[in-house]
Order: structure tokens, then C-alpha cells, then sequence
């Protein structure tokens, strides 16, 4: 499904110049619920970023679903990032101007879906998460494990093949973050793919498969 | 699509209401400096309805001698009318074309009334300014002994009191015992040169006891200050202990149209750089607005958004608050028109707000052009990673 093969990412400054990833090879499964762990620095958001388009490497490949994205245009990457990837920050990143039904149509803005549509999945996609009763809240007057769910919700909403979560649960205590990666089980149990960056060695147990990190330097 | 766009401004609109005033505040102002730039073009469009080429005004002052003094301007203008560098020569009341001198006066028709410039002038005025005859003729011979005062009205005028009406053989009262008989139009006579609005005028005869001692005198082609000279000379040498001044009628214009054309230069310059400042403050805010929402930018990014999609976005935003401080705007000025605020045409005002909706437009487009860009620019990584 994620190919990537010696991926190498430079960060350059006018001072310094950061390795931030050191040749990665590795190839993430459809279906699978892949952890990225390692110590702070190590670069894990950045693969993370890698694999969902956000960024570019700066040496390397990146296949998805066996077809090489680095020439890609603009309009490509877009289209790729609505329609396969989901994703799901640490900060949210909520819209704090949206009430959290608006915010959760974001993706789908960006395709050619109506609005009635559009109101449709959002709910639905906000039932799932457990959220259908604040719908016209907004983000202020929510909880942090509420945010995190709308912003799973908006991952989810249009149903992407693959969800990438940076550090999900890295603002939320313990039972909230238990809730949180319940639901992550589930939608990789409806047929996800997602690959998740934690800090947490219990929640990278209960995935399917552990990416270590060091440096940059992928050591397991 | 778009119903999502609106309901973000919306919520935001307590953030975005200073910027809905700038731009409400900008478009009052040029309206206003347009409605002032555009009547003054459209005066310049209207002919004056006279040439002033060649024309000198010859200002005599009597002094201390009181006797005889209506005879003595005729007998100098007749000297003057001898010349043969002079092709015409007129009598005229001290409202000369291009001086600060006004004579009006109210004149009513019916239950028509108006004010309009009143010129007293000799037979002979419309050639020495070539004035172009529209209906009728100028005074002449004929109206000496009648019993009227003969009338030569503009068309101004004309459509004041006379509204669908031939004018000419028409009789005003003009008190008592006598009767003003309107005997031909002319097109227009805007006395104060080009700048100046249309507005009606009368010209009327003087009578043996005007002591009027303004001539305008028309000189033949190529006729030079040599000439001004003696003339001057000349007539000083008729009357003693005169005076006598001559003008050329190019150079008052030139001093008329300064007159208008630097208020009108100072208002543009102050109004052009109120617009820079309110382009230079929107950049500002736009920059400001579009680093502080770099989060918002890198998750539409992550979600979909192209880089054009991005700018269009912010693009957008600002023309649907330009569009409403617009049409606030437009609220305001449409009540000059409607409310006769100012003798002007509606035409013009009209025209106005059409070019000042189109200035703000622009320069809010030019403003938020390149931060919309920028904001596209942005990566979407980078802009996730800082917030
Ligand atoms: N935009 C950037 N410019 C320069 N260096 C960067 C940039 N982003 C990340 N880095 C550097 O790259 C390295 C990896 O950063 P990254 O954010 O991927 O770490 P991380 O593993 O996600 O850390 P954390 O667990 O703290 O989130 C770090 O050394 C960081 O300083
Ligand atoms: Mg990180």
C-alpha cells in the first residue's frame, strides 16, 4: 500500500543542516496497524509527513499503491491526500471559527460532494466517533478527548484507505487516549490501514506491528 | 462549497469588522473625490461657447472723472473699433469671460424661476467672442427704439424657463414699467471657463447711462504686444488721468483653470495616498490574518486543498468583505442622488460609485494578491509543525 525505499530527508537552515531521516526502507501492508515509536527528534513525525504527502524527501522513493508519487503535481497530491489519506494530528488543528459538523466536512469540500451530502457523511462520521450530540458546538467548548474525536471524525469522513495519526493520544490522559485508540482498532478492523506515531509502549502493543526509530535511522 | 466560506466569515465577522470599515471608509472617500473629479471632467467635455483666442479685456477706470463717463468708454471704443489689427470690439459689464466678477440675479417666466448670469453687453459682443447662435439672433439696430429690453438667453436658461417651449418673442417682466423680450438663444456660455457647470445666462443691452468699462477687443492674427501698446497709449492719451489695463483672455483662462485644477490636483494627491495607506494597511492586515491562520492552511492542505484552492479562499474571503463594505457603502451614496444633496447630475454620481466600486475591488484584489499567495506557498508540513 506505503512503499518507501531510501528515503532520506534533509532539513537545511543557513547554520545547520539536519539529517532527519537516514535511509528508510519500508513497505506498510493494506490493513495493517503499524507504530512508529522512538525518542523525541528521531524524525517520526517527519516519515509520518513523508508517507502522507505532506512533505517531500529529500533523496528516495515513495510508492503508493505500487505507483511513484515524487513527480507529481500539486493537483495529484491533493487529490491523493482527500481521497486515500486521513489524517489525525496531535494538536487537532481544528478550525476554532467551525462548528465541529464544518469542521468535519473539510475533506470533503475538496471533492465534488453536495452539501446535503456533505451534512450527511459528516454526521455519520461524527456518530462513529461517539460525537453525534455536539455537532453544533465549537471546538472551545469541547473537551480534549471531544477535539480528537472531530478530528478523527474529519479524517474519517471521506473515507480514506489509509490513516495516519501523529501522536493521536499525545494530549490526552490515559483514558482518554484507551478511547481513542479503540477507535483507531475499530476502523482498522472495518479495513483501514493506519499508521500511528506514539510515545506509549502499551499502545504500540496492541498494534500489529512496531517501526522503531533512532536518529533517523530505522532500528526495528 | 461556498456556504462553507460564508459561514467561516461569518463567525469571524467581529475579527473582520475594522477591516469592513477601512474598506467602507475608502469607498466613501473616492466616491467623493470621483463625484468632484468627474462633474469637473464632464464641464471640461461641455464646449464654453465662445472663443477666447486672440481677445484681449481692456479694463478702464475713470478715477476721479465723473463727467460724461458713458460717453467717453463709447467714443474710446470706437477709437478702438478703428484699428485695423482689431477685428471687433465690445462693451461689456465687469463679468468679463475668466474673471472672479459675477452678476446674477433671479429671473422668473410663469412659475419657472432660476438664477442666471447677467451680462450686459453692445451689439456687437457675439462676433467679438464668436458666440454660436442657436435660435433667433443676437440684439441688433432693430430693438433700439422698441419698447422691450431685448434678450439674448442660453439654452440653460432656456430649459429652466421655458421647458418644451420656443423661447424666442417670449416677454419676462422685469419690474414695473418694463418688459424683457427673449429674441435669440445661444448653445452655452460658460463665462468661467471649462470647470465651470452650465448654468443659465442673460445677455441684455447696455443702455446711454451704463457705465460699464469693460472691452473685450478682438485682434486679427498675429497682432502683438507692439500693438497693445499703443493702443493703450492711445486711449490713456483721450481720456486724462484714466486708466487703462489689458488682459489677454488666454492668460485669465490659464489663471481660471488654476483656480479649479488645484483643489482638484491637492484632492487627488491627499486621496491617492489615503488609498496607498489603506492598500499598504490591508496588505498588513491580510499578511498578519494569513500568518496567524498558517495552521488552518496546513490542515486544508493535509485535507485536500490545491495551492490554488487556498488562494482562492483567501482571495474570496476579502472580496465578499469588500462586497459588503460596498454595498454599505453604496447605501450612503446612493442617497446624494436621491436626495438632490448638491445641484448635480445623477448621471454623475452614478458614475462614480461604478468607478470607485471598481478602484476598491482592484486595490483590494492587488492587496491581497500576493499574501493569498504566499499563503498558498506555504507548506503544508511546515505550517502543521509550528502550531
Ligand atoms: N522544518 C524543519 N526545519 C529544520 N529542522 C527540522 C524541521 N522539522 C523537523 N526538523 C528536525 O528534524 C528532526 C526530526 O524532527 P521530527 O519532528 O520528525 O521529530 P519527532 O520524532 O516527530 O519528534 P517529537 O517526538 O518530539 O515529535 C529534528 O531534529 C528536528 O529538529
Ligand atoms: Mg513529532
Amino acid at each position: 500500500m506505503i512503499k518507501l525505499q531510501n528515503v532520506e530527508k534533509v532539513y537545511r537552515t543557513s547554520s545547520v543542516e539536519t539529517l532527519a531521516l537516514n535511509n528508510i526502507n519500508l513497505t506498510v501492508n493494506k490493513g495493517e496497524f503499524v507504530s512508529i515509536m522512538g525518542p523525541s527528534g528521531c524524525g517520526k513525525s517527519t516519515l509520518l509527513n513523508i508517507m502522507g504527502l505532506l512533505d517531500e524527501p529529500s533523496q528516495g522513493h515513495i510508492e503508493i499503491d505500487g505507483r511513484r508519487v515524487e513527480s507529481y503535481q500539486d493537483q495529484k497530491l491533493a487529490r491523493l491526500r482527500n481521497e486515500k489519506l486521513g489524517f489525525i494530528f496531535q494538536s487537532f488543528h481544528l478550525i476554532n471559527d467551525l462548528s465541529v459538523l464544518d469542521n468535519v466536512e473539510i475533506p470533503l469540500l475538496y471533492r465534488n460532494t453536495s452539501a446535503k451530502e456533505r451534512r450527511e457523511l459528516a454526521r455519520e462520521a461524527l456518530e462513529k466517533v461517539g460525537l453525534s450530540n455536539r455537532m453544533k458546538h465549537f471546538p472551545k467548548q469541547l473537551s480534549g478527548g471531544q477535539k480528537q474525536r472531530v478530528a478523527i471524525a474529519r479524517a474519517i469522513v471521506g473515507r480514506p484507505e489509509i490513516i495516519l495519526a501523529d501522536e493521536p493520544t499525545g494530549n490526552l490522559d490515559s483514558v482518554m487516549g484507551n478511547e481513542i485508540l479503540a477507535i483507531l482498532q475499530k476502523l482498522n478492523a472495518d479495513g483501514a490501514t493506519i499508521i500511528m506515531v506514539t510515545h506509549d509502549d502499551s499502545m504500540a502493543r496492541q498494534t500489529h506491528r512496531l517501526i522503531r526509530l533512532f536518529d533517523g535511522t530505522q532500528v526495528q | 462549497m461556498l456556504r462553507h466560506f460564508f459561514t467561516l466569515i461569518w463567525n469571524k465577522r467581529k475579527t473582520h469588522a475594522l477591516l469592513i470599515v477601512e474598506i467602507w471608509a475608502s469607498f466613501l472617500v473616492l466616491f467623493g473625490v470621483l463625484t468632484f473629479l468627474l462633474s469637473n471632467l464632464r464641464n471640461y467635455r461641455e464646449p464654453i461657447g465662445f472663443s477666447y483666442e486672440q481677445v484681449w479685456s481692456m479694463e478702464l477706470t475713470n478715477n476721479q472723472d465723473t463727467t460724461d463717463v458713458p460717453a467717453k468708454v463709447e467714443s474710446i471704443l470706437r477709437r478702438i473699433r478703428a484699428y485695423p489689427e482689431v477685428e471687433s470690439a465690445s462693451r461689456m459689464s465687469s463679468n468679463t469671460p475668466f474673471t472672479m466678477n459675477n452678476m446674477n440675479n433671479s429671473v422668473s417666466y410663469q412659475n419657472a424661476s432660476t438664477l442666471a448670469e447677467f451680462y450686459r453687453t453692445d451689439e456687437s459682443l457675439y462676433r467679438t467672442l464668436d458666440i454660436t447662435m442657436q435660435k433667433g439672433r443676437w440684439f441688433g439696430p432693430q430693438d433700439r427704439s422698441a419698447r422691450y429690453t431685448p434678450l439674448v438667453i442660453n439654452q440653460k436658461l432656456q430649459e429652466k424657463l421655458f421647458p418644451g417651449e420656443n423661447p424666442i418673442g417670449k416677454t419676462i417682466k422685469k419690474d414695473d414699467t418694463h418688459f424683457w423680450k427673449v429674441v435669440g438663444v445661444v448653445e452655452t456660455f460658460k463665462g468661467k471657463g471649462e470647470y465651470m457647470n452650465n448654468t443659465p445666462a442673460i445677455f441684455e443691452p447696455l443702455t446711454e447711462k451704463d457705465w460699464d468699462m469693460s472691452i473685450l477687443i478682438k485682434t486679427r492674427p498675429g497682432t502683438d504686444a507692439t500693438f497693445e501698446a499703443n493702443l493703450v497709449k492711445d486711449v490713456l492719451a483721450m481720456v486724462r488721468n484714466w486708466g487703462a489695463e489689458v488682459t489677454y483672455l488666454t492668460e485669465s483662462r490659464k489663471t481660471q483653470h488654476n483656480l479649479t485644477l488645484v483643489p482638484v490636483i491637492i484632492f487627488g494627491i491627499i486621496s491617492t495616498f489615503l488609498l496607498i495607506n489603506v492598500g499598504l494597511g490591508l496588505f498588513g492586515v491580510l499578511n498578519l490574518n494569513i500568518a496567524r491562520r498558517r495552521g488552518e492552511i496546513g490542515l486544508r492542505r493535509a485535507m485536500g486543498a490545491t495551492e490554488r484552492s487556498i488562494s482562492l479562499q483567501f482571495l474570496g474571503e476579502i472580496w465578499v468583505l469588500a462586497s459588503f463594505s460596498i454595498l454599505l457603502g453604496l447605501l450612503f451614496a446612493v442617497q446624494f442622488p436621491l436626495l438632490h444633496v448638491f445641484d448635480m447630475d445623477a448621471g454623475i454620481y452614478l458614475l462614480a460609485m461604478a468607478v470607485a466600486v471598481v478602484v476598491i475591488y482592484l486595490i483590494v484584489t492587488l492587496c491581497a494578491w500576493y499574501p493569498s499567495r504566499q499563503a498558498s506557498l506555504i507548506a503544508p508540513a511546515v505550517a502543521l509543525h509550528e502550531d
